[in-house]
């Protein structure tokens, strides 16, 4: 089982889709978060949602709690939850993309993705992770083709995964793969 | 006796009825069995009411919902406003039901009101307009609709008024409610929810310019296209719909069937797409209606932080204004749109709310303009 952790949001569904395709999901929002679920759950998902991850301490508890004992992924403000748990500072940017669609491409070696291939997917982010940022185990392996901001991280390590993109979004091409992969890592 | 003396008979009468914007025509319902003033205690009872099965075209309720009561609904508190004591929401059961054609005239032109005024003036429209930009630089909010309204003194006759509306201005959606002591005459173009069977879809809009001698449909869709900010605001408003539709949609069923067409109207193209999806099993109205209203496309996105955003700002209850008019079949069908254009008269007043959307690259005199334009078409028929 997948169990989401939705932020308020109003995409947090596209994700229950995306990954009802691969396994059972359940969804509560961070103020109604049930661990007995949690535990029963081979992964948790952090949904995307307005605001900053500092607004959201429930979440955080939960992340500290059960990284390394699950498989986490984040998307956009969760990608964002994962790296300021990490140590991360989380900054606004002059360019702001909501209901942008760009090229990512694939800047690491140490990823499940092939180095150099290009995706080109929906983004919804006020905000990004400020750099350089360093972590034990994380990598950041997309980022934008033009601004070059950091687009996905990947800790195969610990299965930890972040998407700043948005691999729901209609405006994602084959975002459908690249949930398979990290749910098959 | 024709249709049109028909309707000029009920017209004449007195009697409460409703006209509602169908395939071909209009439908007019009229002869109400029962009257239900909908409020936050009854909405749910109302909504998971059994009704005997329908056979007959008048087993279904037809009436709306304000804003306020949706807000309500997803537990959304909408803080002490200047409120006119609107009615919350109100459905009739109509024992009759007439089909209308297009072209109906009733031009009578005996009003009186006087000139309108903003409830906004562009300083403080842009102060807020400002202070949302900030929202959306800190991700609070990613869009958000600004609304005013516009107020005059009135007395007018809401079949005139809708008749010369309709002329200029044939909207997919349009709607006019005639009570005692109440009216709303709308040119609403966007469907918010059809649901026939396990079947449902919605229509957002989010683009519109008006028809010109030099553009047509080719040229209309490359301007919606070549526009940034159009763009943008219509892909955010799609996939917050496909995720309203997948709360109460069956796993992989919620398809983007039209995605980002321009629809030709009278007067106007409209950039739309159509969402489609199978319901789960054991879903209800009262689910349905939770999940998809207020239509996002009016209030702007994520929803939930954005209309708490709108409600801590707006001093004015927004009464009809991104509510929902339609209707439910005995059978469980609904026809719901977003009510928008409209005027409502109540208390010898007559109001016209408008909202035009902020996004980061959007600009606060622009859009007061563009708010003053839409509302200035319904102003229009004051003349």
């Amino acid at each position: 089982m997948i169990y989401v952790i939705d932020h308020n949001d109003s995409f947090t569904h596209n994700v229950v889709h995306q990954f009802a395709l691969f396994d059972n999901v359940e969804c509560d929002n961070y103020d109604k978060i049930n661990e007995n679920k949690i535990r029963q759950a081979s992964t948790i998902i952090l949904s995307p949602g307005p605001g900053n991850p500092k607004n959201y301490p429930a979440t955080s508890k939960i992340y500290k709690k059960f990284k390394r004992k699950k498989k986490i992924i984040g998307i956009c403000l969760g990608f964002q939850h994962i790296l300021f748990c990490e140590g991360a500072k989380i900054i606004e940017q002059k360019k702001i993309y909501h209901g942008f669609q760009s090229k990512v491409k694939v800047v690491s070696n140490k990823s499940l993705f092939k180095k150099g291939q290009i995706f080109k997917v929906g983004r919804y982010h006020s905000l990004k992770l400020k750099e350089p940022f360093k972590s034990n185990n994380f990598e950041i392996t997309m980022r934008c083709l033009n601004s070059k901001i950091a687009m996905a991280f990947e800790n195969n390590k610990e299965k930890i995964y972040g998407f700043q993109f948005h691999p729901e979004s209609f405006l994602t091409i084959n975002g459908n793969i690249l949930i398979k992969k990290i749910l098959s890592a | 006796m024709n249709k049109l003396n028909h309707l000029k008979e009920i017209h004449k009468s007195g009697k409460a009825y409703i006209i509602y914007k169908s395939k071909k025509g209009f439908n007019l319902y009229t002869d109400f069995s029962k009257k239900i003033i909908l409020s936050n205690k009854n909405i749910k009872s109302f909504l998971l009411k059994k009704n005997k099965k329908k056979s007959k075209n008048t087993d279904l309720f037809i009436g709306f919902f304000g804003y306020e009561l949706l807000n309500n609904l997803i537990d959304i508190k909408v803080p002490k406003q200047k409120n006119s004591n609107f009615p919350k929401g109100i459905f009739y059961k109509p024992e009759k039901k007439i089909k209308l054609s297009n072209n109906f005239t009733y031009d009578l032109r005996n009003f009186q009101s006087g000139n309108f005024k903003i409830n906004i003036n562009k300083k403080n429209y842009t102060k807020i307009f400002n202070k949302f930009k900030k929202k959306i630089k800190s991700g609070e909010t990613y869009q958000i609709k600004i609304c005013t309204k516009y107020k005059t003194h009135s007395k007018i006759n809401p079949l005139d008024f809708f008749s010369r509306l309709s002329k200029t201005n044939l909207a997919p959606e349009a709607f006019m409610i005639k009570d005692d002591n109440y009216s709303i005459i709308s040119c609403s173009p966007e469907n918010l929810i059809t649901k026939e069977g396990t079947d449902i879809s919605t229509k957002p809009i989010a683009g519109t310019v008006k028809k010109t001698k030099y553009l047509n449909r080719t040229k209309a869709l490359n301007y919606f296209r070549k526009n940034l900010k159009e763009t943008k605001e219509h892909n955010m408003i799609v996939d917050m719909e496909r995720n309203d539709l997948s709360r109460i949609c069956k796993v992989g069923s919620v398809k983007l069937s039209k995605q980002k067409i321009v629809e030709e109207y009278k007067d106007l193209f409209h950039y739309v797409s159509l969402i489609k999806g199978k319901l789960k099993k054991n879903i209800n109205n009262f689910e349905i209606i939770k999940a998809m209203m207020p239509g996002g496309s009016v209030i702007g996105c994520p929803k939930i932080n954005t209309l708490n955003l709108l409600n801590n700002q707006e001093k004015e209850n927004r009464n009809i204004y991104t509510g929902s008019f339609g209707y439910i079949k005995f059978n469980g069908d609904m026809r719901f749109n977003i009510i928008i254009r409209s005027i409502l008269n109540f208390k010898n007043t007559s109001e016209i709310s408008v909202a035009s959307g902020v996004v980061v690259d959007s600009n606060a005199n622009h859009e007061f303009n563009e708010n003053f334009i839409k509302a200035k078409a319904l102003i229009d028929l004051f003349k």
